[in-house]
């Protein structure tokens, strides 16, 4: 349900404020909040399509520039990823900010409208292990839940407050029906809490709490080529991404730059094997290697992922959409090479991993 | 008319200050009066019915004067105590230890909810009383762990102030002191990282924090020397610091929020009565405060329906008789199950009983340790 206004002049109910978003081409649009509700929060609900991704103050998607009114942040702005630069130039988060007065903002809203926000039961179905320290988990869901390619969930393993986000892989389906089974992939990490239950041992048929969607990474042109750059498992959304695309456009072509530490961990030859099937030869795939051995066999590229990414990829950078996953210090290393290479800045898509330390 | 009361309901705390000033002023067993009038206030809200009544607003600065005096008072009173305990005004041991009872009860009851209260106000002069405030409640950096990590994570296990049940208040001391003190320092190095400065930069929040702390335990020696400070700083840690974990740890045990950061009112007790109302700066009316941490005390609207604890000064005294808090919290943890929890949270709560060993809330039994001749079998 999108409930934007292209007249702003509408009047605003008692005990609510007008939000009023400024487009960068003159253009404004405004929707009506409760007083004292957050932001982020009061917009998603009403199906606006406002950037955010993790919604607790980690990620930084939903950063807004405040151009009139007040708002409360929920905690010290240094607390959040925004830079002290940012903080003086007078962003917030919307999803830690109290709307207090109408608010007059500098933000891309999305064209789409939000899917519905549930939390589901669901069993997991596959428990593989793969090459890298990997998992390629599979939920049945006892609910189907629609989703959009790039966005992620929350999942928890049933009896514990431990609960992590991950991205699905799966496309969407092409009529947009809800989907009754979703896979992720999970990297191990040393001593996390959550990965290091998940690799113990074999949890098929263990019960999970799965709550989304949630994210926005996806959206731009769908007809625009797009260079897709992952980190290790950050390849989950771009799977998604790249495989709806293809099923919704006959134009686009997509490079995929595929970082991982070495050849022994390149997890997702089938994942890859299939999309590339699907793709022909509108898809190519670049893997590279940042710890392969030397005099090892490996013909490919070596390096960090932003090796991989100069004019010899023959792309035309200033007409392309980039979509990036992976750990925070790599995508902003990308962002600031694909910038440097002439990407237009709100043409990339970023979804950053950062390790929960929260339950 | 009876509207009107409500902003004079909340200086019964300045009072009891003053009159607690008078005794130890007045020395021998007078010194006692402060405790004594505390505890029998809070004994006969006891008896009191839950009071579910919301504050009149139209002159709400009233209220903010009332909490700024009582932190004002709290400190002359903390000062005057320091200064009396210079001039050994405490001639024998009874007087000696009822100022310092009454002193380190009354900083808990009675100093610690504005402090609270102001250090999260977003006005400026009323935020940093409370944060100078702070002193009186002998760690300044409880705002920081307060306002980012309880409020973020309440009703978690990562969330320092949270008890999980089966948890005995002594051992929520031991876990959460040294885990608030190493989220502060989490915190702090995160801002002045991010704002690119070194640790000892003469901007960064701590060195504030450092010196006006610093500053309070001069004044506290200069006008009681030695003794006093040692007296006045024991006082403060045994009172308003440590019990304000033993209200922590009441407030939220046991509950369990399966969306962090996401606070609903079934994610915290209640406790309503008229009286503790009042001196705890309706603190006890606690959902409405995780709902909007900035709003003030208030505009806080008692939750009728939230989970409900006994009254206050019993779960308190309760708490530190771990069989007896047990035997309070399971009945309510058991309704809290079973009429309020989401089913996720049920899930999480049923395992969260079988590690507290707490099988009776599931409704099995408990397991049977194995036999001796089923081990020798083994």
């Amino acid at each position: 349900m999108q409930v934007l206004e292209k007249n702003p002049a509408v009047e605003t109910r008692a005990g609510h404020c007008r939000i009023t978003v400024r487009g960068r081409d003159g253009s404004e649009t405004s929707f009506e909040v409760k007083r004292n509700d957050m932001l982020l929060k009061a917009a998603v609900d009403q199906g606006i399509d406002y950037p955010h991704n993790c919604r607790v103050g980690v990620c930084g998607t939903c950063k807004t520039r405040l151009v009139d009114g007040r708002v409360s942040p929920m905690v010290d702005l240094a607390l959040s990823p925004l830079s002290n630069e940012q903080i003086e130039a007078g962003f917030v988060l919307a999803c830690q900010a109290k709307v207090r007065t109408d608010l007059v903002l500098d933000v891309k809203l999305g064209n789409g409208a939000q899917l519905p926000v549930r939390t589901v039961s669901a069993l997991v179905t596959r428990w593989q292990r793969l090459p890298g320290d990997v998992i390629d988990l599979r939920l049945k869901l006892d609910d189907a839940v629609a989703f959009n390619a790039g966005q992620y969930c929350t999942i928890a393993e049933s009896g514990s407050f431990t609960r992590r986000s991950y991205s699905y892989y799966d496309v969407p389906a092409a009529d947009g029906s809800p989907a009754g089974e979703v896979g992720f992939l999970v990297k191990r990490l040393p001593g996390g809490r959550f990965s290091e239950w998940l690799f113990a041992e074999d949890r098929s048929g263990i019960k999970f709490w799965v709550e989304g969607p949630f994210g926005v990474m996806g959206v731009d042109d769908l007809d625009r080529d797009g260079l897709c750059v992952a980190g290790g498992t950050g390849l989950a959304p771009i799977l998604s991404i790249v495989g709806d695309r293809l099923q919704r456009s006959e134009t686009a072509r997509f490079t995929i730059v595929f970082g991982v530490r070495s050849e022994k961990d390149l997890f997702a030859d089938t994942h890859l094997a299939e999309l590339q099937a699907k793709a022909g030869d509108r898809l190519r795939v670049i893997p590279i290697l940042s710890h392969e051995p030397t005099g090892s066999s490996w013909a490919g590229l070596r390096g960090l992922v932003t090796a991989a990414l100069t004019p010899a990829l023959g792309i035309d950078y200033r007409d392309t959409a980039a979509f990036i996953c992976g750990n925070l210090g790599m995508v902003e290393a990308v962002e600031r090479r694909l910038i440097e290479l002439g990407v237009q800045a709100d043409r990339i898509h970023a979804d950053k991993f950062v390790p929960s330390g929260t339950p | 008319m009876t509207k009107n009361l409500d902003y004079f309901k909340y200086l019964l705390s300045p009072i009891i200050l003053s009159a607690h000033a008078y005794g130890m002023w007045m020395g021998g067993n007078f010194t006692w009066v402060g405790m004594a009038l505390l505890l029998g206030v809070l004994f006969f809200d006891g008896f009191l019915k839950a009071d579910y009544s919301i504050r009149d607003l139209a002159h709400a600065w009233i209220y903010d004067v009332i909490v700024s005096i009582t932190v004002l008072a709290s400190f002359v009173n903390i000062l005057f105590y320091a200064w009396l305990i210079g001039h050994d005004h405490f001639a024998t041991t009874a007087s000696g230890v009822g100022a310092f009872l009454s002193t380190l009860f009354i900083g808990f009851v009675i100093g610690a909810p504005p402090v609270h209260e102001l250090f999260h106000r977003e006005g400026l002069f009323l935020r940093w009383l409370g944060r100078i405030g702070q002193c009186l409640v002998f760690d300044p950096w409880r705002e920081i762990t307060h306002v980012v990590t309880h409020h973020m994570r309440v009703a978690t296990p990562d969330d320092p102030d949270y008890a999980r049940r089966g948890d005995t208040v002594y051992g929520h001391f031991f876990r959460t002191f040294p885990a608030q003190w190493k989220e502060s320092y989490h915190l702090e190095k995160m801002m002045w990282t991010k704002r690119g400065r070194k640790w000892y930069d003469p901007r960064n929040a701590w060195v504030f924090k450092a010196t006006y702390f610093g500053i309070f335990l001069a004044a506290l020696f200069a006008l009681g020397g030695f003794k006093g400070l040692l007296l006045c700083s024991a006082s403060l840690f045994f009172g308003p610091r440590m019990l304000l974990e033993v209200f922590n740890y009441c407030n939220h045990y046991g509950l369990i929020s399966a969306t962090p950061g996401r606070f609903q009112n079934h994610h915290t007790w209640n406790h309503i009565t008229p009286l503790v109302r009042i001196l705890a700066l309706e603190i006890t009316n606690h959902a409405g405060h995780h709902d909007d941490s900035y709003k003030p005390f208030y505009a806080l609207e008692p939750d009728p329906n939230g989970p409900q604890q006994p009254q206050f000064l019993l779960c308190v005294l309760l708490a530190f008789v771990p069989p007896l808090f047990f035997m309070m919290v399971k009945p309510l943890l058991k309704d809290w199950d079973k009429n309020r929890a989401t089913p996720q949270e049920r899930e999480i709560a049923r395992r969260e009983n079988a590690r507290a060993g707490w099988h009776e809330l599931n409704d099995e039994p408990a397991p049977r340790a194995p036999s001796r001749s089923a081990m020798a079998t083994a």
